[in-house]
């Protein structure tokens, strides 16, 4: 069962896409982890248990805080989004795709102990299967989580729409059934693309997918359209998570979550926040109407 | 039945990927084969996508039939490339910058000769909506006549000195110029044509050790107005490229990145639903969604228009290799104008702490 409220992370790390002085802004609030987790600990005593969480440089460090605090976070699951693009876009840049995947992989020791135990360390070998690629960076990511309570590993939205183009059902079928297998947690997905890809997923064979995606009034960042959203989200079996509910402020809140919970009939939705006022007053709007 | 286009790629790296999945399930386009030099890259895509793959392009455009090529290799290749697949009578997209130089970028607009090609580069801010949206004003004359302007660009692409890259190799089209400096030029010229000189220009490197990493420049164009451009792409306070456009106009400015926009008005615009003094528009009132999406609207607006004058069997016009030509012609003219500086005045040779007097004599040798 997809918690009703899922606290989103985008705020803590200086994400804002309708304004740069904004996300600067927030770039320089959360500048240490105190101020994260002083937002983390309003958002769990208002009643939310459930975290996304991406996986970039400052998920460490929060995972480490939470490891630190286990009876602090007792209920707290994570909902881990990975992998961060930025993270991989310089290095690509500087030594292309598969050069890239092989420094992340290689450099990491761990990872490449992983490489050693399941008898595949050729180098040429797992280039070529990107499966197996996409196996040992989840991996990886997942070392991040460890010891945490992960309910679902999302694919993050620009590997997933890059992915769903190429249209290769081995990965998401793959993904789905290695995050399965080997950590015991469902197989979430991110995407801009949400009619395209339910209808994807459910031609590999994922039946009943979790998928998070901007879904709100103003249809922003809804592709191709809101009427092909709705038809999706009334007719397709999946398990929809709604994120940009406010379409990063263009839609009055409570308009916003009526529009999401009671019209589309959605269980569950991720929002970001940094104030006190704003989580409570955001949560309290979800819980009335989910 | 709609006979779909058949499209070819050549070159498969970071931009060739990301127009392949926009292209791939476009309901007009039947993607036929692949080019690319690494053969890791060949054999996953032979492997997963069931698609015919080359590694001489040449032998590519004549065993397929093809409509179109999408050209993303390093810009070194890219008159070659073009010129090939002109004589296939292909539509051509190509990656930017256009040329490695006003007369090798000349060459290609010559041999088009006339042909009814499709032609388009790949500079994406001309199909970003908020740039759009500031054109379409600018046009409409809701600041009055402009000034001045500037166009600036920061990102942290290279933050230590990376030499086994092309894009570190000036040679290859590598370095800030051509690889980020061209699209805040670019988008100069998108706004206000191609400055008639520049003066002032500097190149400098801060991490690189053979390309510059900064780029500065005044454009001055006859009718009165001027603009200055300063792009640096080592700079690690921005977590992504960021574009800054300001205009100032006899009427009002205009302050525009690519998720939003501020107007600044000496007297309220009913038409534009604009009030007197600041005004912020952001993304979200006007972004229209995209067929599909991938890193951005505006990359998949550039190729589905691509696909519909190819459809339509009229010119495009937006992005098309003379505009493209035009921003070659400037980056040209900087980086000469660079060189003058420096033989001007010998004294930043000296100084430490800037290499650039050096560099630039190395890229120009």
């Amino acid at each position: 069962m997809l918690d009703n409220v899922i606290f989103g992370d985008n705020q803590f790390f200086g994400i804002n896409h309708m304004s740069e002085e904004k996300a600067d802004a927030l770039a320089e609030r959360f500048r240490t982890l105190e101020a994260i987790t002083d937002v983390i600990d309003i958002a769990y005593d208002s009643g939310i248990r459930a975290f996304m969480l991406n996986t970039n440089a400052r998920a460490k460090e929060i995972c480490d805080h939470l490891r630190r605090n286990p009876s602090r976070y007792k209920d707290l699951v994570l909902y881990p989004s990975m992998p961060y693009a930025h993270k991989y876009a310089t290095i690509v840049a500087e030594k292309g795709i598969f050069g890239a995947i092989n420094e992340v992989i290689l450099t990491d020791s761990s990872a490449g102990d992983i490489l050693g135990m399941v008898g595949k360390g050729s180098r040429i070998l797992f280039e070529k299967d990107i499966l197996k690629m996409m196996q040992l960076l989840v991996d990886m990511e997942m070392k991040t989580f460890r010891d945490l309570n992960v309910k679902v590993i999302f694919l993050q939205n620009i590997v997933t729409d890059l992915l769903l183009g190429f249209g290769i059902k081995d990965i998401f079928a793959g993904f789905a059934e290695y995050v399965n297998k080997k950590y015991g947690v469902e197989a979430g997905f991110n995407t801009m693309n949400l009619p395209k890809l339910v209808g994807f997923l459910h031609e590999c064979g994922v039946e009943d997918p979790i998928v998070c995606s901007s879904i709100n009034k103003a249809g922003y960042f809804m592709n191709p359209d809101i009427e092909s959203y709705e038809k999706t989200v009334r007719e397709k079996r999946f398990r929809p998570i709604a994120m940009s509910v406010l379409a990063s402020g263009a839609v009055r809140p409570k308009d916003a979550i009526d529009y999401v919970c009671n019209d589309l009939g959605i269980k569950s939705v991720v929002f970001g926040a940094s104030s006190r006022q704003h989580i409570m007053e955001t949560k309290k709007l979800i819980d009335n109407c989910c | 039945m709609k006979v779909k286009l058949k499209a070819g790629f050549i070159g498969f790296g970071r931009m060739g990927l990301t127009h392949f999945s926009i292209l791939n399930n476009h309901p007009q386009v039947d993607v036929c084969a692949i080019c690319d030099q690494s053969s890791t890259m060949l054999d996953v895509l032979k492997k997963y996508l069931k698609i015919r793959v080359y590694s001489d392009y040449k032998t590519m455009l004549s065993s397929e039939k093809l409509d179109f090529v999408i050209v993303s290799t390093p810009t070194d290749s890219h008159a070659e490339i073009i010129k090939a697949a002109i004589d296939q009578n292909l539509h051509i997209f190509s990656e930017k910058p256009f040329s490695l130089s006003t007369e090798e970028g000349e060459g290609i607009v010559a041999y088009l000769d006339g042909k009814p090609l499709v032609n388009q580069v790949g500079y994406v801010n001309r199909f970003n909506e908020v740039f759009m949206e500031v054109k379409g004003l600018l046009q409409a004359g809701l600041i009055g006549e402009v000034k001045c302007f500037s166009s600036e660009m920061y990102g942290a692409t290279v933050l230590k000195d990376a030499k086994s890259n092309w894009r570190s190799k000036k040679n290859m089209g590598g370095g800030c110029m051509y690889e980020m400096a061209s699209h805040c030029i670019d988008l100069a010229v998108y706004l206000f044509g191609k400055p008639d000189r520049v003066a002032g220009s500097i190149m400098q490197s801060i991490y690189s050790s053979d390309v510059e990493d900064l780029v500065s420049s005044t454009l001055i164009y006859n009718n009165g107005y001027n603009g200055t451009i300063h792009v640096n792409w080592s700079d690690a306070a921005y977590r992504k490229p960021t574009n800054i456009v300001k205009i100032f106009g006899a009427k009002g400015k205009i302050v525009a990145d690519k998720h939003a926009y501020k107007v600044y008005l000496r007297e309220a615009a009913p038409a534009h639903d604009l009030f007197e003094g600041w005004n912020t528009r952001y993304i979200t009132d006007f972004a229209e969604s995209v067929r599909f999406y991938v890193r951005g609207n505006e990359f998949t607006r550039q190729l589905d228009s691509f696909v519909e004058c190819i459809k339509q069997k009229k010119p495009e016009t937006i992005a098309n290799f003379a505009e493209a030509l035009k921003t070659d012609m400037v980056m040209e003219e900087i980086t000469l104008d660079a060189e003058r500086s420096l033989t001007y005045d010998p004294v930043p040779a000296q100084k430490e702490g800037t290499r650039s007097s050096s560099l630039l004599r190395r890229f120009l040798k």
